[in-house]
């Protein structure tokens, strides 16, 4: 019976958007059309029940409709009941029975979310975790951990509505036609930022700070990156995410601020071990830490972890 | 048998050699295995542990403890078992199986340490132990018991030597005297260290519970070793009997064979209860650990042939030769009851040990291992028939005929 | 002879309590059954997801140590996927283990336990645990008689089975030689990969609980060691079963199935293993004190027994005396009235003679019975 509701909706939908279309051809015409007839874009506000929530301060969401169901296999991937109906129907500021209480909050940025015996639902972090593993990204985010500071929450939270558009989308009293125009508003706004060309950092280095029993290194800094970005340069995900043009970089130069000139990994890593971070890995333990991580995490099959002699020649 | 005399050997001469030299069989081969034996106690001193043993790293401890020591000590058990009957329990029907029983006890003990001193690294470090007391080591309880024990053994089987060379140094009679006065002593001394130290070989194994299997492995091993050794020793006395009236016959005076089938049927019915009790307990342990699912493996059923085929079976044929005063059953339930604590010992130390070990890390004792252990026991025997050949043992010496001790 | 030593030497003479005061160490000793836990001993975490099998460390233990060159030099790699365990000449081994498919390098060696069951077994005190963390082995005063071996949980000591006239047991030092120096032991430094992490063992909880929740999904929610057997010096982080898997901070029981697969035993609980056998070592005063009670009281019944008896057995004896007399008496006064004194006379001798030689003979009989 559900999926017959399911269906019928849909079909309604879709009847009432071609419709729709029809009627105001130019009005949708920016972002483009969805396959499953849904609105393409659309803000979402902190519904509650309680005239001014504790959330409203916060920015609300864009969603892009039209990107997000390509990237799924079928709606029930977001809409875990099977009604494609909007999140925050159940899923309120407080929360509600109708959403098992569990918060909008929750729904939204939960990790920890128990397993169901069958269709476990995902929050929007979760399944954006869950796109590390791949293999594209899995070489940087394996090694490093993205920070959660205010640039990241900005990525979503950057709808700016007036008062009275805040009020009413808090309230549930938005007319569709109003919230579409305010989510293509931002979205045509948003400009994704330019990441640093490959060729703007060095060709080759020459990592020599510990040559012992093997030769300096030549690290091809140029490739390496250059792989990096060719891998995502389509990635939507990857574009909204790297926020900023220097985030590819951070990957390996971590933890220092964002720049294009960062420090070198001698700067925080000492040749032995220090006794009052005995937890941050020795220099040749993070070069080597660094290096594996990645070519692990990417499926780089060679060189083998302990073939030495792939990367630096043994001392004469 | 009443007309059974005999002749003393040492009445008018201190040495009777002859049936030791004399070429029997018998002897031809003590002979040839106190030869190689020697042989081997060469390479062990001369080349190492490694020349001659299987022991590696895994294996720490082999047939030379698990035979030598837990078997040794378990079997040397009969000396307490026979004089807390005899002099504290007042059974004095058994007042002539107390000598031989001290002597095999104390022979007995003496080749525990001699055996144990091949499996050391450091034989003559042994004293060690009293210079630097490691207090928490259940291993230094056992040895502090065990060397005061032989001591105390020696003191009780003195009597007889002292017999034998009073005729010559006439001044040993005080000494004799002193001993025999103060035998209720030794032996309520003999029985509280022996109760320590055979409870104590169990606790060895406390200290290892991911190694031994969880069947034999148990928080009571000590009152096990213990229970099972008073059962060795009432099964070793009628074992050692058994061979004794077929070897050195000669040499039992009247009393001694009046009384020996009296022996044997009294140690069988206690033999007897005492199997029984440890088949009980240990059957409880079992089920109080929740063993059970164990029981349906490869362990299991071997655990239960030791529990029915070498517990249960001779204390049900101890049970029956009492009860029916047949004392060639009660010796086929010794030699049963007998190779059930050897192969309880062997479970113990060997065969349940380092169970979780793959098969490719097993252990089997070298030639070198088992030589050492025959070597031991030989010697064993022939320290025996030694004593047996020269000193009252199994007979009253006419000139002690009748003095109460 | 060490300082150490020289305390042993003076504890079994008796004289260390007079000492106490000067010589603080004898306090921490007087207490036979219960090592300190030393809280702030140095220690090393093993992260087994950044070992890569290199045998660094078994070289770098190998020369810290000056031990015997190996058969297969330690660049070759294969031996890895042999299982191994630590030696006389090998005191750190570096094993390969698959776990649920995927190949985990673990590096073995004497864990240096808190309170460790080889110190709790040794009958000549050849191990002790020093407040910096490190499991020592005095070979000078060593007997040779390997319990310590039984009694080590993770099958750590070796033994020179091929010495003949000093054959020791052989273990990671923590190269004790070269913390004094304030140099790191051989293999931690020699490690490329920082997967053995040095320090306070209370700094290596810290950081082992960091790295788990930091990386949710990297590890088992478990670190080895930290309690198991009472607790070691050494730990070990071991991979989750589903490296990219679920964000969830996982069982600890989970871990289990992980660490078993890595040949560590999570059976040990978290006691140290010596007190297992505190229990029977307690019951030796009780038996001392009690059995010569119990054996000297059954004696004493045994005796009164047999008192009683002889008592009784008198009694009877007297009485059946008493009676034949009376009557002989009451039949030769007949003998007097009607047959005259003279026949009396030779009556009563009759008698008295037929008495006597039954008498003797059962006194006989009884003596021969007794003897």
């Amino acid at each position: 019976m559900r999926n017959g509701t399911k269906l019928l909706m849909l079909a309604v939908m879709a009847l009432a958007c071609t419709a729709c279309l029809m009627a105001s051809g130019a009005n949708a015409a920016s972002l483009g059309p969805t396959d499953s007839g849904a609105q393409a874009a659309q803000v979402m506000f902190p519904v509650s029940n309680q005239p001014n929530p504790t959330a409203a301060g916060m920015k609300p969401v864009v969603f892009n409709h039209l990107i997000h169901e390509k990237a799924v296999e079928d709606c029930t991937t977001c809409h875990h009941t099977g009604d494609p109906q909007s999140c925050t129907t159940c899923h309120t500021v407080e929360g509600s029975g109708n959403g098992n209480f569990v918060t909008l909050e929750r729904a939204m940025h939960a990790t920890n979310i128990a397993k169901r015996a069958e269709n476990t639902p995902q929050s929007c972090v979760s399944c954006h975790e869950q796109q590390f593993a791949r293999r594209e990204c899995a070489g940087c985010h394996s090694i490093v951990k993205a920070e959660r500071g205010n640039d990241w929450c900005a990525v979503c939270h950057n709808v700016s509505p007036t008062p009275k558009q805040m009020q009413d989308g808090c309230a549930g009293k938005m007319s569709a036609e109003e919230n579409l125009k305010l989510a293509e508003a931002t979205i045509a706004a948003h400009q994704p930022a330019q990441p640093i060309s490959p060729m703007s950092g060095p060709l080759k280095l020459r990592i020599g700070a510990l040559a012992d029993k093997y030769q300096p290194n030549l690290f091809t800094h140029r490739r390496h990156v250059a792989s990096l970005w060719d891998a995502i340069k389509d990635d939507k995900l990857a574009q909204a995410f790297h926020s900023k043009p220097e985030t590819l970089c951070a990957a390996c130069h971590h933890r220092s601020p964002l720049s294009a000139t960062p420090p070198k990994c001698g700067s925080c890593h000492s040749t032995t071990l220090d006794p009052a971070n005995p937890q941050r890995p020795t220099l040749k333990a993070a070069y080597h830490l660094q290096c594996m991580g990645c070519h692990e995490g990417m499926k780089v099959e060679r060189p083998r972890k302990t073939d030495c002699a792939t990367c630096h020649k043994p001392a004469q | 048998m009443s007309q059974h005399s005999i002749v003393i050997p040492t009445k008018d001469k201190l040495f009777n050699l002859d049936p030791l030299t004399k070429p029997t069989i018998g002897n031809i081969i003590t002979w040839i295995i106190l030869a190689v034996g020697l042989v081997v106690t060469v390479m062990r001193f001369g080349l190492g542990i490694g020349a001659v043993a299987n022991l590696d790293d895994n294996w720490p401890w082999g047939l030379w403890i698990g035979f030598d020591l837990l078997c040794g000590v378990c079997l040397a058990a009969g000396g307490y078992f026979t004089t807390v009957a005899c002099y504290v329990m007042g059974m004095k029907h058994f007042h002539s199986a107390v000598r031989p029983a001290v002597t095999t006890a104390f022979l007995g003990y003496a080749f525990v340490v001699v055996a144990l001193l091949y499996d050391l690294g450091h034989p003559w470090r042994l004293p060690y132990m009293f210079f630097f007391p490691g207090t928490t080591s259940v291993l230094f309880e056992v040895g502090l018991c065990v060397a005061t024990y032989v001591t105390v053994l020696f003191i009780e089987f003195s009597v007889a030597p002292m017999e034998w060379l009073s005729g010559k140094f006439p001044w040993l009679l005080k000494y004799r005297k002193i001993v025999i006065r103060a035998t209720i002593l030794l032996t309520i001394f003999g029985v509280t260290l022996s109760t320590l130290h055979q409870s104590s070989l169990g606790s060895l194994y406390l200290i290892a519970p991911e190694k031994l299997h969880p069947l034999w492995y148990s928080p009571f091993m000590p009152m096990f070793f213990f229970v099972s050794s008073m059962a060795a020793g009432a099964s070793m006395v009628i074992f050692e009997g058994m061979f004794a009236h077929k070897g050195v016959h000669n040499y039992m005076d009247e009393t001694h064979l009046r009384e020996a089938d009296g022996v044997v049927l009294s140690f069988a019915k206690a033999a007897s209860f005492i199997l029984f009790a440890y088949f009980m307990i240990k059957l409880i342990d079992m089920l109080v650990q929740a063993n059970i699912p164990y029981l349906f493996t490869g362990y299991g059923a071997w655990w239960l042939v030791e529990m029915l085929g070498f517990i249960l079976l001779p204390a049900l044929l101890y049970a029956k030769g009492s009860r029916d005063g047949n004392v060639t059953l009660c010796r086929i339930a010794s030699v049963n009851a007998v190779a059930g604590i050897v192969l309880n010992r062997f479970n113990v130390s060997m065969i349940a040990f380092n169970y979780q070990l793959p098969p490719s890390d097993g252990y089997f004792p070298s030639i070198g291992e088992i030589c050492i252990s025959v070597f031991v026991v030989t010697l064993i025997v022939t320290a025996y028939r030694f004593i047996v050949y020269h000193m009252p043992v199994l007979y009253e010496h006419p000139d002690f005929k009748g003095e109460e001790h | 002879m060490n300082r150490r030593k020289f305390l042993t030497i003076l504890g079994s003479a008796g004289v260390a309590s007079s000492l106490g005061t000067t010589l603080t160490a004898t306090k921490a000793e007087a207490g036979a059954h219960v090592f300190p836990n030393y809280d702030e001993s140095y220690g090393v975490l093993h992260d087994t997801t950044r070992c890569i099998g290199c045998r660094r460390c078994e070289e770098g233990c190998n020369k810290a140590n000056d031990l015997p060159k190996p058969d297969k030099p330690f660049s070759d790699l294969s031996v890895t996927s042999q299982r191994r365990r630590t030696s006389a000449d090998a005191w750190t081994v570096v094993n390969k283990y698959v776990v649920d498919g995927k190949p985990v390098f673990r590096k073995l060696q004497c864990f240096h336990c808190n309170d460790p069951a080889c110190a709790s077994a040794c009958f000549a005190k050849c191990f002790s645990k020093l407040p910096n963390g490190v499991v020592t082995y005095e070979g000078s005063q060593c007997v040779g008689c390997r319990y310590c071996m039984i009694a080590c949980p993770f099958y750590v000591p070796g033994f020179e089975y091929d010495e003949a006239l000093d054959p020791l047991v052989q273990k990671c030092t923590f190269c004790e030689h070269r913390l004094v120096e304030g140099k790191l032991p051989g293999c931690v430094e020699a490690c490329p990969m920082d997967a053995l992490t040095f320090g306070r063992r209370s700094d290596l909880i810290r950081i082992a609980r960091a790295r788990i929740n930091e990386n949710p999904g990297k590890y088992v929610n478990y670190i080895y060691g930290e309690e198991d057997a009472g607790g070691t010096a050494w730990m070990v982080l071991a991979p989750a079963k589903d490296g990219k898997g679920s964000p969830l901070p996982q069982n600890p029981i989970d871990a289990g199935h992980t660490l078993e697969q890595m040949d560590l035993n999570t059976h040990l609980g978290n006691r140290p293993m010596g007190e297992l056998t505190y229990g029977a070592l307690g019951a030796v005063p009780m038996i001392v004190a009690f059995w010569p009670v119990l054996f000297g009281g059954a004696y004493a019944i045994t005796k009164r027994r047999e008192a009683m008896a002889k008592q009784a057995q008198d009694a009877v004896v007297k009485e059946a005396h008493e009676d034949v007399v009376a009557a002989v008496d009451a039949a030769v006064r007949k003998l007097e009235e009607t047959e005259g004194p003279g026949a009396a006379e030779r009556a009563r001798r009759a008698m008295t003679e037929a008495l006597k030689a039954r008498e003797a003979e059962a006194a006989h009989a009884k003596h021969g019975e007794d003897s």
